[in-house]
This record gives C-alpha cells, sequence and structure tokens, in this order.
C-alpha cells in the first residue's frame, strides 16, 4: 500500500502506454497506406508500402485488428493464398460527410484548418514546387 | 485614481513586440509557454483594470447619492463617470467576445471528434479534400482525409502523423484557446495570438523532426500537404497570418532547430511584472478612495 508500490505500478502504466500508443502508430500507418494504395492489398503488400520494416507477422496481426474492428474488409487474393484486405468504405464515408457539416458552417473554415491550409500564395507554390525538386534531384 | 489604472490596458504593446522577437528566433516551445503566459496575464491585467473603473461608479449607487448630498462633505472624484460607464460597455464586449470565441472553438473540436471510427488515434475521412486536423478530446485523435494520405507517401505519412501527435500530446489547442481568448479581450494582443498559431506549428513540427529523426522529411510532407491543399482550393487569404507561413515552417526545417537565448523572454516577463506592480497600485488606490468615501 505504500509509496513504493504506487511508485512501481506507475511505473508499470507509463510501460504499458509506450506500448499501446506504438501499437496505435503501426494500425494507423496500415490503414492510410491501404487507402493510399486504392486496391486489395495482401499482407505481404502491406509490409512492401510501408517500407518493408515491419515483420510480416506483426503486419498480419495489425490487419486482423481493424479486421475486428470493423476498419478494413478481406476477400481472397488474386494470386496465391491467403486473403487481401482493403479500407471499409462505409465507415470513411460517413466520416466524410460529418466533418464537412462541422467545417462547412465555420465561417473561420481556414483557422480551424491552418496547418497546412494557411496563406499559400502564388509565390509560395513556386517556391516549394522549387524547394521539393532541388531535395528529390 | 491615476495613469496605473489606464497603463496596463496598452502593455499588451509589449507582448505583441515580444511576439514579433519571439517568433523566428526562439525554440517554439519556450516562445508559445511565454508568449501564452503573458498573454493571459496582461489580459486578466486589462479585465482587472476595467473593472476597478467601473466600480468607481458605487459613487451613483442612490445610498451614496444620498451620502455624497450631505452639505460639508467633499468627495474625491477619482474617474469622470462618462470614462467609467465606457469602461463597463468595454468590459461587458470584451466578456460577450470571449465567451463567444470560447464557445466557438469548442463546438467545432465537439463536432469533429465523433466523426467516425479510429484506427491507433487515426480517423480517414474519404473525401477529397487533402486535409489532416488534430482533434483535442480524451482520448484525442487525428482526421485525415483520403486525399491528403494520397498525396503523401508512407514516410511523409509518418511526419504528418507525428505533427498532428505533437499537437494531441502537447495541447496546443489550449495555448491556440488561451491566447485567442486573450485577445478577444484586449485587441492589441491579436499579434501574439497570430504568432502562437504559427509558433505552435512550427513546436509540432520540431517534435516531428526529432521523433523521426530527419529533418529533411518533415520539411518535405510539410511542403506537398500545402501544395496539395493549394492544389485543390484557392485558398482564401488566412485569417491574421501572414502569407509565406508554410515557407517559413519549410524553411526553418532545413536551418539547424533553434535554441532559445533566455534574454530573449526579458520582454514578455517585464509586461507581465508591469502589469502586476501597477494592477496591484491602482488596486491599492482604489481601496484608498473607497476608504475616503466611505468615512466621510
Amino acid at each position: 500500500m505504500g509509496p513504493v508500490r504506487a511508485g512501481n505500478l506507475w511505473r508499470m502504466s507509463d510501460e504499458e502506454a509506450g506500448r499501446r500508443r506504438a501499437r496505435g502508430e503501426l494500425e494507423s500507418e496500415v490503414m492510410t497506406a491501404l487507402w493510399a494504395a486504392g486496391e486489395p492489398l495482401t499482407p505481404a503488400g502491406v509490409q512492401a508500402a510501408l517500407g518493408g520494416e515491419l515483420a510480416y507477422n506483426t503486419v498480419l496481426t495489425i490487419l486482423i485488428r481493424l479486421l475486428e474492428k470493423e476498419l478494413v474488409r478481406r476477400g481472397p487474393a488474386d494470386r496465391g493464398r491467403g486473403h487481401a484486405y482493403w479500407p471499409a468504405q462505409d465507415a470513411a464515408t460517413l466520416t466524410a460527410t460529418r466533418m464537412r457539416a462541422a467545417l462547412d458552417e465555420r465561417p473561420d473554415r481556414q483557422a480551424v484548418l491552418q496547418q497546412f491550409a494557411a496563406g499559400l500564395e502564388a509565390d509560395d507554390v513556386q517556391m516549394l514546387r522549387a524547394l521539393l525538386a532541388e531535395r528529390e534531384a | 485614481m491615476t495613469f496605473t489604472v489606464y497603463l496596463p490596458l496598452l502593455l499588451p504593446v509589449l507582448v505583441a513586440l515580444a511576439a514579433r522577437q519571439l517568433t523566428d528566433r526562439a525554440r517554439p516551445r519556450a516562445a508559445v509557454l511565454a508568449l501564452v503566459a503573458a498573454s493571459v496575464l496582461t489580459a486578466a491585467a486589462s479585465v482587472w483594470s476595467l473593472l476597478l473603473l467601473v466600480l468607481t461608479l458605487f459613487d451613483d449607487l442612490p445610498a451614496m447619492v444620498a451620502l455624497d448630498s450631505r452639505p460639508g462633505v467633499h468627495l474625491p472624484e477619482p474617474v469622470p463617470d462618462r470614462v467609467a460607464v465606457t469602461a463597463a460597455v468595454v468590459l461587458a464586449a470584451c466578456l460577450l467576445n470571449l465567451a463567444r470565441d470560447v464557445h466557438r472553438h469548442r463546438s467545432t473540436a465537439r463536432r469533429l471528434r465523433d466523426a467516425g471510427p479510429a484506427a491507433g488515434g487515426v480517423v480517414v475521412a474519404d473525401w477529397d479534400e487533402p486535409l489532416a486536423v488534430a482533434v483535442p478530446g480524451r482520448p484525442g485523435q487525428v482526421l485525415m482525409t483520403t486525399g491528403m494520405v494520397r498525396v503523401l507517401d508512407a514516410d511523409e505519412r509518418r511526419a504528418v502523423l507525428a505533427h498532428e501527435r505533437a499537437h494531441l500530446a502537447h495541447r496546443h489547442h489550449l495555448a491556440v484557446l488561451l491566447t485567442s481568448a486573450a485577445a478577444s479581450v484586449n485587441p492589441l494582443l491579436r499579434p501574439a495570438r497570430d504568432a502562437v498559431s504559427f509558433l505552435v506549428e512550427r513546436w509540432a513540427d520540431e517534435e516531428a523532426a526529432a521523433g523521426l529523426g530527419n529533418r529533411d522529411l518533415v520539411a518535405r510532407a510539410v511542403a506537398r500537404a500545402a501544395l496539395a491543399t493549394a492544389d485543390f482550393r484557392t485558398p482564401a487569404p488566412a485569417l491574421g497570418v501572414h502569407g509565406g507561413v508554410i515557407v517559413r515552417r519549410v524553411k526553418a526545417l532545413h536551418r539547424p532547430a533553434p535554441t532559445t537565448a533566455t534574454w530573449r523572454l526579458a520582454l514578455p516577463a517585464a509586461a507581465v511584472i508591469a502589469c502586476l506592480v501597477l494592477e496591484a497600485n491602482a488596486t491599492l488606490d482604489f481601496v484608498d478612495v473607497l476608504r475616503a468615501w466611505l468615512t466621510n
């Protein structure tokens, strides 16, 4: 009951939180990779889309977790064995409708979305394009 | 009462100056914390000053008027009634402004919060317009449209998500809300509010860059996301933010991470200390006047 035990509990929950956060980041990366692909991906396909840093089993575990949350669907893969996964459309469509409704009635929509949308002028566009091209060259 | 009650209404000018000084030269985190604290405290001082001015109307209460008209009683006239009434109107307008501002911030966040199911704190909306927003709450969420997801590669998406998660982790919405509320009380604080909304973006950029260990990647992601947004719709002129903020962010990421020289924090600190001293002085003056009145 003493402070020592409380300290231990605190540390454990901190570690737990860290693990959960890392797992969450992976989930969101897999999810957005599926949306970016625009076609059903096998676990190996997801693995490749994320730069091949994750283990196959990790990717599969995350896909199954997303399947349980009904955020992705799956069907038989085109070739070979196993499944291909794609993002569930209905939830995302509904989200878009709600998001639009919440934003469209804002007169200062721009201020809410300031992060990337803030005041890009014609000069800025040219400069950013040049910067991107320069870095990619 | 003397100038000590009026001066705090003008001191936010120092905070605005500090905002300009700190924006590109200090670590965003230090600059945000200093500007939020200075804005809130000087705005509070403004409210207190107005309140003191309004309270001088108490000699117009019927009971006091009766007292006033006793023969042989000479009362100090500390503040002309005209000024006090103006202060009352301004104070009411300020508080109304503040309430509206806070309500607006909260209602949009609330509506965006229930937008849909999250995967690892990220909600994807199937919408062509490229958008990424951090929605505060418990827990906070990142809303990202398919339009945004598709213009970025996997690494850039990681960078944008890290940026949005930094907003949530450091409660940047609170910093924006507080300075916005402060600016709605005293319009002289608007430059500080604008600086803070720029600086939280810089802070999130720096945090993402540190987390991913790659400043160039974050710069690329910011540039790409902004370009995609600009391609999609011609942006309305940004509110209170000077053009070129994205370019400034990208350029800052191409430089080494800034460090803060402590002396740069002296200006906002001076504004706050001056406000506190003046308010203490004005309050004592007010108490003196009150005592003179009541004992006469």
